[in-house]
């Protein structure tokens, strides 16, 4: 099973860049919001193992 | 990978806030109610802030710096415009907000259960990067 790591990399201008490896769908947001912590999103991109998670949870609850 | 997302930010609590101002080598006067920011020119429209940092500890200003809990929850900041070009404009404040969020997020992920895997100092052409890395457990 891929683990599950956030980067989280904080510049001197304020900005910080959160990547997130290993996630997929809702606990990709969870995640992500435990680390944005109120923040101002500036930019976002969701990965194709986000979408690739979410279609494996989708089959799952469909059996 | 799932997920990338730059982010400004924000300065909301407090205590990360102190610390990281005291991190920075200032002493940190708290005032929940308000305290009265002192200017250059005594004229100038009085101020008043919740944190203050006075301007015998901020070489070269020429006003105390503060900072204003704002009805949405965030601080702002609050400061002679002089200052803007003595050292404490938006590159000073980016290193607050450096301290504040490293600060922030540590006791975030502690609090959470992720686990700190790593943390590493980068210098760039855009002065020093910090790196934090985490593994969630579930």
């Amino acid at each position: 099973m891929q683990e599950k790591t956030i980067t989280v990399t904080i510049d001197q201008l304020g900005n910080s860049t959160l990547d997130l490896e290993g996630f997929a769908g809702h606990g990709c947001e969870k995640v992500s919001d435990d680390f944005r912590g109120g923040d101002l999103v500036k930019a976002e991109r969701k990965k194709p193992a986000y979408y690739t998670g979410q279609q494996v949870q989708q089959e799952k609850s469909q059996r | 990978m799932s997920k990338y997302s730059v982010n400004q930010t924000v300065l909301r609590e407090e205590k990360y806030l102190v610390e990281a101002l005291k991190e920075m080598g200032y002493e940190v006067e708290v005032h929940p109610a308000g305290g009265q920011l002192n200017s250059y020119y005594s004229e100038q429209e009085a101020k008043a802030a919740n944190i203050i940092i006075r301007r015998d500890q901020l070489r070269g200003a020429y006003g105390d710096v503060g900072f204003v809990r704002q009805p949405e929850g965030q601080f702002a900041i609050v400061k002679d415009e002089l200052d803007e070009y003595r050292g404490y404009g938006a590159k000073w404040v980016g290193r607050v907000q450096q301290s504040y969020k490293e600060k922030q997020t540590l006791a975030m992920a502690k609090a959470k259960g992720y686990t700190l895997k790593g943390r590493e100092v980068v210098e760039t052409s855009e002065g020093q990067q910090v790196r934090l890395q985490f593994v969630a457990r579930r």
